[in-house]
């Protein structure tokens, strides 16, 4: 057990290692992407800021992917009660078309939306980034969304309609609210999709609809600029933050209801 | 039987809903993702009437094959690399628990969230000419150092670092499903620990194996990032090629034809999947 564990250690270092290097890499000072670095300053940073060509595929990042969160749930909640409640003809069809998007490679797609969304005259432009994002994003978000409602409890349905509530009534006051946290998770997973989404959007979103990914991938094929490593300590803090917010949300909760429960016994 | 004809009706205004639910998703899939999908199809055979000389200029030519096995072998190598990583460390998280797992799992799921630009970055940075990588070699006294960026060696490094957190939440959603107790029987029956592992875990965890290779084995067919920015550009993986083939050659019938075998690879892999587990279970 114990090489086991060494194994165990020595395969965690290699995952959290390399992540953290980009860290001191946005501090420092050399024009390339040396390390360890000649020195440390903020200057990278400040430029980042200062920069268009890197603030605005920030921005077309977070509108794509708010308008793909949006469009990708107004598709998948009404075909998951579907999916999920209904035996039909055409069911397993239905299943496989949902998933087609996670089974065929981006590369594939990307070349496909390179031709036809030119023929259609929306290459280049932010809808046709949210079009193409929204297809890919739909797999992940009907597998969270259909497992939430396979775990949702129908009896709560039948008793608001026995104590004469209208079907649209149950569903707003009881189905909804109840959902309402799958409904969130499925909507987020879309949107870190779409933010995520690289080969797509390096191929059909040019320079006018940008998104961070293709600016990256740009950035570091062509001029290997030093600012990358800003972006990336900035995407990783937001990750650190993300996994991390949860644990010490417990931790914080945790110490109130001790602090509460001291209290009262006193 | 007015009762059933009122069931008759009930039912067909049923499917007439369960059919308005599901038509947004149907139309939209169908014209934003099967017709873009068809015409990736129509491409590789239409030039501009029906022709296969796409897929001969693909079979007949040593360049094209050399990329189909290039892309198969270092697929296979990822794969087998990410499961070896990722077993030991699914296993003691999963033994261990406590602590010790939640700070393990914390790890994987950073490295699982982090964008794959941000780690290939990292990589680019690592393997890099003035990279700490080749500095600890020199001083180890390989002088010069190899060249360590733009090889094979230095897109198959960073593909398996993206994909061993895939493997790990395969293998650990089966493993911690496991009773433990069988093992222990086995052991109070005689078997040694690590025949007691080999003939009971390692059997029981096959799912986890079967499910998590399948998963890094498809994702690794189509990378287009990494292997772009870090491996060689003379040993281009598939999606590399379909990417060269779009952008500097403007062949969309080649490309098509390189994308629909692509196409073609990854279906027969998920056909297999799906004939022998299910589809349904990969992804939990």
């Amino acid at each position: 057990m114990r090489i086991v564990i060494a194994l165990a250690l020595l395969s965690a270092l290699f995952i959290l290692g390399p992540l953290l290097i980009v860290v001191p890499m946005s501090f420092s000072t050399a024009k390339s992407f040396a390390f360890p670095p000649p020195d440390y300053w903020l200057g990278y940073y400040r430029a980042f800021f200062a920069d268009i060509r890197w603030t605005q595929p920030v921005i077309n990042s977070v509108l794509i992917a708010l308008a793909t969160m949006l469009l990708t749930m107004a598709l998948v909640i009404p075909a998951s009660f579907a999916m999920v409640r209904q035996r039909f003809l055409g069911r397993s069809a239905m299943n496989l078309l949902l998933m087609m998007p996670m089974i065929v490679p981006h590369i594939v797609m990307a070349l496909g939306y390179y031709s036809y969304f030119g023929h259609l005259k929306i290459i280049h432009s932010p809808l046709g980034v949210v079009l193409a994002h929204t297809c890919l994003s739909v797999p992940v978000c009907y597998l969270i969304i259909a497992a939430a409602l396979k775990g949702f409890d129908r009896n709560l349905e039948r008793a608001a309609m026995n104590l004469g509530a209208s079907p649209l009534r149950t569903f707003w006051e009881v189905t909804f609210p109840v959902l309402r946290p799958g409904f969130l998770v499925g909507g987020l997973f879309a949107f870190i999709h779409s933010f995520d989404e690289a080969v797509v959007a390096i191929f059909i979103s040019g320079q006018a609809a940008s998104t961070l990914p293709r600016k990256m991938f740009d950035s570091i094929r062509i001029e290997a600029d030093p600012i990358v490593s800003v972006v990336s300590t900035l995407l990783f803090a937001a990750v650190l933050l993300a996994v991390l917010s949860p644990l010490l949300w417990r931790a914080i909760s945790n110490t109130r209801r001790q602090v509460q429960s001291g209290t009262a016994t006193a | 039987m007015t009762q059933g004809t009122g069931i008759m009706m009930q039912q067909r205004a049923g499917r007439r809903t369960t059919w308005l639910l599901l038509l947004p998703v149907l139309v939209f899939l169908a014209v934003f993702f099967l017709v873009p999908l068809g015409q990736v199809l129509y491409f590789s055979v239409m030039d501009p009437t029906f022709t296969l000389h796409h897929y001969l200029a693909f079979f007949t030519d040593d360049f094209y094959w050399r990329v189909l096995f290039g892309t198969f072998r270092t697929t296979a190598i990822v794969t087998a690399f990410s499961l070896l990583l990722s077993y030991p460390l699914s296993y003691a998280i999963v033994r261990l628990g406590g602590g010790f797992a939640t700070a393990m799992l914390l790890i994987v799921a950073m490295s699982f969230w982090t964008s794959f630009l941000v780690r290939t970055f990292a990589w680019m940075v690592i393997l890099g000419n003035n990279g700490p990588l080749r500095a600890i070699l020199a001083t180890m006294g390989w002088t010069p150092p190899p060249e360590l960026l733009f090889t094979r060696f230095s897109s198959t490094l960073a593909m398996v670092h993206l994909l061993v957190p895939f493997m790990v939440l395969a293998l650990y959603s089966v493993m911690k499903k496991i009773d433990y107790t069988l093992v222990r029987a086995a052991i109070s029956l005689g078997a040694t620990p690590f025949e007691a592992f080999r003939r009971v875990f390692l059997p029981l965890s096959a799912p986890g194996i079967v499910n998590g290779c399948t998963l890094v084995f498809i994702m690794c067919l189509g990378f287009y990032v990494t292997p772009v920015l870090l491996g060689s550009p003379r040993e281009q993986m598939i999606a590399g090629l379909i990417g060269t083939q779009i952008e500097e050659f403007l062949e969309f019938g080649e490309a098509s034809a390189t994308a629909v075998i692509l196409l073609c690879v990854t279906m027969t892999v998920f056909a297999i999947y799906n004939r022998f587990v299910g589809l349904d279970k990969l992804w939990g």
